[in-house]
């Protein structure tokens, strides 16, 4: 069986939600919004999973919009926030976004807003001053992630909460990669939106949600009926759903010994892997960093020769934002960071899970130095041009 | 442990039925697309007839995932800039005229592509071409002539050596292209009835002197004189990038009889046109020549067969290779217009015995 560590891009099914979809499929389901008693037990069955989703990051039910995943998720927040705002013209956010928050703000640039992308440090940390620095009447957004995806570095977002409020800004969380990882609570944190996506938690893909704390302050995008108190037309999909409350109920309790058993396995890891790799260099935060992510620079290789060569030894891992059709760009992410362009081609990202196991790891760890120095002899950087 | 074996695959109907042989052979087959050129930027419409583009790929993935095997697409846009793009426009500003092919087997397939097949634990790599390779008695190993003459493509491939051919598989050599399409379409590869590739892939349009001017700076360009062979004026040109040797068209020569690019002189910016019986050339000069085995010694003249361009037949002559892998071509009858940039061939018969780069014709005066 290969070994996956690439929880990051999408975690396995915790059994929970395979139970919820299961009994689901076996009970039947209609229509949420049908008047009939099928659709009423339905309706039922969907607010019990959006109180499940509510309850993880401390958000009241009604405050949760479900909807495809991530992505979407971002869309809404980004595009709903700018056309209910309609006088302001600037959103705030950061170098080291998912594509799903870079690329929405790439295309309100083109249509004429001020978009400020704020670098970060060599940790790939966000300084709130530079963020409030920027803050004024005109903006319209500030949209930042918790947790970074490609090297895990927990930003410190609970300071720009007052700021936001003051100037009318509405702030944005994209938590997609920290929900269920680490404790995240809306209130804590002081945000008007959060972006959670169900198969970084557990559930399948194709599942997610946007917390909305006044649902007055952002606009649909999406339009054809009164779905998800009119915030996303579609026919609920009841199945994600029940898999997404099943998940996040399961991880109430869950998170915090597995964070703990998942961190320790990491550091196990990195451990083993940088007696046996010299030169080896972890991207990201020593603390302050999910507990399941090493971002690692292997010296003298290639990323993407590395990638393959461990997926053909049973291991799964991933280049920080890889693309299945190839021409793999050097990692933003990273180049933000200030790493080289050899530098952000030379690294992969481990991302642990649930379900890792302890032998899994130790496995790999004497895996991963073995396909290193064959990669390293065979394919040595200087042999490639690396431009 | 079965071998294993990285496939180059285009996207293409040939890489994909050889692939899907080895596969059946048993091998435990990895295949790869390469990202050599960046995405064109032609529409669509304009790239028909050329391979390495996004759908391409997805051609071969669709490959791997019926016949179940291993696929990743490989990013070589670097090595393949600055190993065969800026030698192809390098070439071309001197006055030759490059193929970029034998440049591409060279320094792609055959040596960067195996440094990743080696970090890759594979034993071997297998491409598509129309080539056999054969370990003789004398445990050496022959590189011949595609069984199918119309597709042979050994032309391409004289740069391997006998380390190269050690561990190179050409699945299709003994087949012909109506086999491959049949074998194919029984195995229900989507690529059957794909069209054949033939411009030079990172050329799209197939405008080489428009290529070369986007791709270099303008004070690298050798615009000059078309003259005649007494030198005297005929037209003025652009760049001697716009012309190889034996073209007739684009000399901007009006009326008169018809006239033919003979000779390019970078240096001076200077294109010699003259008429087509002005172009025969009893020999040339090859240098950077490479032997498939090394055991033909320097010094000693030997009956040969040359081919002076892909599209050619190869022609009787006589080799003499000099201690600094040099060759001298001299042709058993008069040779058709020599091309300096392009790749000579020496076969004998259906064998390759190596090859080299033309560095020039020998002049008429000069023989003996």
């Amino acid at each position: 069986m290969p070994i996956y560590l690439d929880n990051n891009a999408g975690a396995p099914l915790r059994a929970e939600a395979a139970a919820a979809v299961a009994r689901l499929l076996a009970d039947g389901g209609g229509n949420p919004s049908s008047v009939h008693r099928a659709g009423q037990r339905s309706r039922r069955i969907l607010e019990a999973a959006r109180a499940q989703v509510a309850a993880l990051v401390g958000a009241a039910p009604r405050q949760i919009v479900f909807t495809s995943g991530g992505t979407e998720s971002n869309n809404l927040a980004i595009f709903g926030a700018v056309t209910a705002a309609s006088r302001r013209r600037k959103i705030i956010s950061s170098e080291i976004e998912h594509s799903s928050i870079l690329a929405p703000l790439a295309e309100l640039e083109r249509r004429g807003f001020d978009i400020v992308r704020v670098a970060p440090d060599s940790d790939g940390r966000i300084d709130p001053a530079r963020v409030l620095a920027t803050l004024d009447g005109d903006t319209a957004l500030v949209a930042l992630g918790l947790a970074n995806s490609e090297v895990g570095t927990i930003q410190d977002l609970a300071p720009l909460a007052p700021a936001c409020r003051t100037t009318g800004a509405l702030f944005h969380i994209d938590a997609a990669q920290a929900a269920g990882r680490i404790p995240v609570d809306v209130e804590a944190l002081g945000c008007d939106l959060m972006t959670l996506s169900g198969h970084k938690l557990g559930a399948p893909a194709g599942v997610g949600a946007l917390y909305v704390r006044d649902s007055s302050r952002i606009a649909p995008v999406v339009f054809g009926g009164p779905h998800e108190s009119g915030m996303r037309a579609g026919t609920s999909n009841l199945l994600g759903a029940v898999a997404f409350g099943a998940a996040a109920e399961a991880l109430m309790n869950a998170m915090r010994p597995e964070s703990e058993r998942i961190g320790s396995l990491a550091a196990s890891l990195l451990t083993q892997l940088r007696e046996s790799i010299p030169g080896l260099r972890l991207n990201g935060p020593i603390v302050g960093r999910l507990p399941n992510t090493l971002n690692l620079t292997f010296p003298g290789v290639l990323g993407e020769s590395m990638l393959i060569a461990l997926d053909l030894e049973g291991v799964e891992v991933s280049m920080g934002s890889a693309c299945a059709a190839g021409a793999v760009e050097p990692s933003h992410v990273l180049r933000a960071m200030g790493r080289s362009v050899a530098d952000a081609r030379s690294s992969l990202r481990l991302s642990l899970g649930w379900n890792n196991a302890a032998d899994e790891i130790d496995a790999v760890a004497a895996t991963i130095p073995a396909v290193w120095r064959r990669v390293a002899a065979a394919e040595p950087l200087s042999e490639v041009s690396a431009r | 442990m079965r071998p294993r074996v990285l496939v180059a695959m285009s996207g293409g109907v040939d890489s994909s039925v050889a692939a899907a042989l080895l596969r059946e052979d048993g091998y435990d087959v990895v295949g790869v697309a390469m990202r050599l050129a960046p995405e064109p930027s032609a529409p669509v419409a304009k790239r028909r007839g050329t391979c390495c583009s996004h759908d391409d790929f997805e051609d071969a993935r669709r490959v791997a995932e019926r016949m179940d095997f291993p696929f990743y697409v490989i990013d070589l846009r670097a090595d393949f800039a600055a190993r065969v793009v800026d030698n192809f426009v390098s070439e071309y500003l001197g006055g030759r005229t490059p193929n970029p092919c034998v440049m591409c087997n060279r320094e792609i397939k055959f040596d960067r592509l195996w440094s990743r097949a080696r970090a890759l634990a594979a034993d071997y790599v297998a491409t598509g071409h129309y080539a056999r390779i054969v370990p003789g008695a004398d445990r050496r190993f022959h590189l011949l002539r595609a069984a199918d003459d119309s597709k042979d493509q050994s032309y391409f491939l004289f740069t391997l050596g006998q380390d190269e051919l050690s561990r190179t598989i050409f699945p299709l050599g003994a087949m012909t292209k109506t086999e491959v399409r049949a074998r194919a379409r029984a195995l229900g590869l989507a690529t059957a009835d794909k069209p054949e590739s033939q411009e030079i892939c990172f050329v799209p349009d197939g405008d080489y002197a428009s290529f070369v001017e986007r791709q270099s700076d303008p004070t690298q360009l050798r615009p000059g004189l078309v003259i005649d062979r007494d030198g005297r004026r005929l037209a003025a040109h652009s760049g001697v990038h716009r012309f190889t040797v034996g073209q007739r068209r684009g000399l901007g020569v009006a009326g008169g009889e018809r006239l033919y690019v003979r000779e390019i002189r970078a240096e001076s910016g200077e294109v010699v046109a003259g008429r087509r019986e002005e172009l025969d050339s009893p020999g040339l000069i090859a240098n950077r020549v490479s032997l498939v085995d090394n055991s033909i010694a320097s010094g000693r003249e030997l009956s040969v067969e040359v081919k002076i361009r892909y599209r050619h037949r190869a022609i009787a002559a006589t080799m003499r290779l000099d201690s600094g892998r040099r060759a001298e071509i001299r042709f058993a009858s008069a040779g058709p217009a020599v091309t300096p940039g392009q790749a000579c061939v020496f076969y004998r018969g259906d064998e390759v015995l190596g090859g080299g780069f033309i560095e020039r014709a020998i002049a008429p005066e000069q023989a003996s």
